[in-house]
């Protein structure tokens, strides 16, 4: 067919295997190099699974009090943290399933935990303040009170942190213990990402928008019309684009040349139902969605921004989180009814030049 | 698929002191079935016994556009967001917010935000008084006049600790502001669980059974007072009042209970329609008539009443007793004779007295106006005019609700609104059921005459 080309590449959702976990799965992450997939319940179950068979490795009730918040995994897959509504996090032994280090903050929720990525450092998000523990769990810096509850944070660099709360992206310096950098807005930022260069700083807010700042210039900018609060936000690892969820569709800003500002995002619809979960692949161009009808959805982006659905299968239940393995090669999505599910990604990246 | 039931919610407002914990601790003590998740804002003295309490720091949340309508409360986002993962756990949520928090956030959050729109349902605010120091917050603090205003519910507290009269005024002060919520009385937050739980106060349906009409009946009498009386001569005597007149109507055989009172107080109504008579100081009055007192001179004045037999007398005055100082007394000629000073007055006391709500008391900024009309609207019209007030009148305006006849449509139209939120959606159809319009709206400085004629230039 002349003039019609598809796209390549191309790939597919192959059954891996699946399993059940007791509670609201809320999180999950590769560990071990990919060797194995962790997953936490709402009710506090952790459980850790053989990567490729999905046979139980170990499992452990109740872990925190109340019920489970958060998991980061540290960058080497040995080690990983939990946290939860008994105000305390816990630092975990990969392969054996030993809680080595206990970090008590109080009566709260603890609801956020990020792993620098050097490996070198914890940052916890407490009620107001964050906190920075090494790896041993020692308190290492801890910052003034915020406005309000934090409700993200993430690593710039090593040694540079930043929180988002209601009207404020802040950026520190937890070695120096000083703000490098602040961005006041009036409205709830709900989620935030950072380009992988740490010069963007997107936030979901809660008027249903997506808010962008520019490091290095200062300058922000404002995309609205999304029906719901983009939750969900997801930079590829060159920093291109940006996938946003806050309805059915998936929005994609590019950031190519002048972009975003000014330009129309990528729409990626096909899903039936809003969107709960969104990861890109760690290489490449690949991003999966999930929603809440259950359907898990991959798609193959352009750096414009616009994209095509590569493969697609059904989860069951609200996708709570998708995590691809090391290797890109695996998917896993974990539901709010328990249910775990491992697709083989396969993918052939060159067409074949001579047809059948 | 399997359409799965929202989580009702109910949020408990009321002042510091109001009570709020004790209710707390009643509903999750009672034996009820049901599994409750509480968050609480104010950490009380008083621990809460059972269920699942979550305490939040309250976190008030406007948006840059600037729109009070857009304000959401961050930790109930928060907080449901997290519940919402564990709803097998749970079938009710109870949200305590703090004595001066403002409900108008915490009702949108239920709206403006869509995770928690599609988890929850907000089934009724209920706005705990303290009636003995209500008076003094309402003067004192938008916030309470505004957690009044948002009111399904208004529990009257303390009754104890103030008389019945004032409890009286009080309520008919509450209804003035808030005239679509009911008003419950209890001495120690002693309220049945079914007053505060499973409202379906956002359920019109539900709304109008309890009241079929969000008019105050407003009486042109504001106090009755009733005499048990035997058969006899009595004189009715008052003092100089703000007014040189004042109406009167006399009924016989008048119960003491709150039907009776308001059967009498009906009728009355009609009397009182009539053109008063002018009745001078020395004359008789007479029974079932509307008449004037004239009082004009100085000094007391004395009117009298002739009994041929012992009867229950009611007095629907149109001003209170107080105001006057009317006072009733047995003046019998038999006896007078045998006295020295040629007279014995015998007091009577009232069997019982209350004051009713007067057509001209509108002290409060808050309060309400209802619409009712026969007849139907035109959409078009009805929507521009709703749209410039809840723009131009949004912030005043705490709830809206009730519904309308549009022309054309075959079903009655449902409006609900909180603050500038505002729904309007098909219900029921109206079937052999004669076309009408019911709207009520609580507010701050609303002028009805206002609101009245522009929605009359809307009718078809």
């Amino acid at each position: 067919m002349p003039g019609v080309e598809g796209f390549t590449p191309q790939g597919m959702l192959h059954e891996g295997w699946s399993a059940e976990v007791e509670d609201y799965a809320i999180v999950c992450g590769w560990i071990l190099g990919g060797k194995a997939l962790l997953v936490g319940d709402v009710a506090g179950g952790l459980y850790l699974f053989e990567g490729k068979s999905g046979t139980p490795l170990w499992q452990k009730k109740e872990v925190h009090k109340g019920g489970l918040l958060a998991l980061s995994i540290h960058p080497d897959g040995d080690i990983f943290a939990t946290s939860g509504q008994d105000g305390r996090v816990l630092i975990w032994n990969s392969e054996q399933g030993e809680s080595t280090n206990v970090i008590e903050l109080g009566d709260g929720w603890v609801e956020h935990l990020r792993w620098s990525p050097d490996g070198g450092f914890l940052a916890v998000a407490f009620s107001r303040r964050v906190y920075v523990y090494g790896i041993d769990g020692h308190e290492h810096w801890k910052s003034e009170e915020h406005p309000s509850t934090v409700s993200s944070i993430a690593w710039s660099k090593s040694n540079e942190l930043a929180s988002a709360c209601y009207g404020r992206v802040t950026f520190f310096d937890v070695a120096r213990d000083e703000v490098n950098q602040k961005f006041e807005w009036q409205g709830s930022l709900v989620s935030m990402a950072l380009s992988p260069d740490g010069d963007v700083v997107a936030c979901g807010s809660q008027d249903n928008s997506v808010h962008f700042w520019r490091r290095s210039t200062n300058e922000d900018s404002e995309m609205t019309g999304y029906p719901g609060k983009p939750s969900q936000l997801s930079f590829d690892q060159t920093g291109t684009v940006l996938a946003t969820g806050g309805s059915d569709v998936v929005t994609v800003w590019s950031f190519e040349g002048k972009g975003p500002e000014g330009t129309v995002p990528g729409q990626l619809s096909l899903h039936a139902e809003s969107i709960s979960s969104l990861a890109f692949s760690n290489q490449g161009m690949l991003l999966a969605s999930g929603a809440r009808d259950g359907a898990v959805l991959v798609w193959f982006l352009k750096s414009n921004g616009y994209g095509d659905p590569l493969g697609g299968a059904f989860a069951g239940e609200l996708v709570s989180a998708i995590a691809w393995r090391p290797d890109d090669c695996a998917l896993a999505a974990v539901n709010s009814k328990g249910g775990i599910n491992v697709w083989n990604f396969k993918m052939r990246t060159k067409s074949s030049p001579k047809g059948f | 698929m399997t359409i799965e039931q929202k989580v009702p919610v109910t949020i408990l407002t009321g002042f510091l002191g109001s009570g709020k914990t004790t209710l707390l601790n009643r509903i999750l003590s009672e034996e009820h079935g049901k599994r409750i998740a509480v968050i609480e804002n104010e950490y009380g003295e008083v621990g809460i016994d059972q269920g699942l309490v979550i305490n939040a720091d309250e976190e008030v949340f406007e948006m840059s556009n600037g729109c009070i309508c857009c304000t959401v409360r961050g930790d109930l986002i928060r907080v449901l967001g997290n519940l919402m993962k564990r709803r097998d756990k749970f079938d009710y949520v109870l949200v305590e917010t703090t004595g001066l928090a403002d409900p108008g956030p915490v009702a949108q959050t239920f709206f403006m935000d869509d995770e928690i729109r599609n988890e929850f349902s907000l089934d009724g605010i209920v706005t705990l008084v303290d009636a003995a120091h209500i008076d003094q917050q309402l003067g004192r603090s938008d916030e309470s006049s505004e957690q009044v205003a948002f009111a399904d519910v208004l529990v009257l507290n303390k009754t104890d600790l103030v008389s019945d009269e004032s409890l009286d005024i009080l309520e008919s002060r509450l209804r003035d502001m808030n005239r679509m919520a009911r008003v419950v009385r209890s001495k120690q937050a002693e309220v049945s669980i079914d007053t505060v739980l499973n409202l379906s106060a956002f359920d019109l349906d539900q709304v109008l059974k309890r009241r079929p009409t969000f008019l105050e009946p407003e009486y042109p009498f504001e106090w009755t007072g009733v005499f048990s009386l035997e058969k006899g001569r009595y004189e009715l005597s008052l003092e100089e009042g703000p007014d040189p007149t004042m109406s009167l109507v006399v009924l016989e055989d008048q119960g003491i209970d709150e039907a009776a009172l308001n059967a009498g107080a009906e009728s009355c109504v009609r009397l009182y329609a009539d053109s008063a008579e002018l009745l001078h100081p020395g004359s008789a009055v007479p029974i079932e008539k509307h008449v004037s007192l004239q009082l004009q001179s100085n000094g007391r004045k004395s009117f009298f009443l002739e009994l041929d037999h012992p009867t229950h007398i009611g007095l629907f005055t149109q001003h209170t007793a107080e105001e006057f100082d009317i006072k009733v007394s047995r003046v019998d000629t038999l006896i007078t004779t045998t006295e020295s000073d040629g007279k014995n007055d015998a007091l009577v006391q009232p069997e019982t007295e209350r004051t009713w709500v007067a057509e001209h008391e509108h002290d409060d900024e808050v309060g309400s106006i209802a619409i009712e009309r026969i007849g139907d609207v035109d959409p078009e019209k009805l929507n521009k005019w709703l749209s410039r007030l809840l723009s131009e009148k949004g912030v005043d305006i705490f709830r809206t609700k009730g519904f309308i006849s549009y022309a054309g449509e075959s079903r009655r139209m449902v409006f609900q609104g909180v603050h500038m939120l505002f729904t309007a959606q098909p219900d029921k159809e109206w079937g052999n059921e004669p076309r009408h319009n019911q709207l009520v709206f609580i507010g701050r400085n609303l002028d009805e005459k206002e609101m009245c004629r522009e929605f009359d230039k809307c009718l078809v």
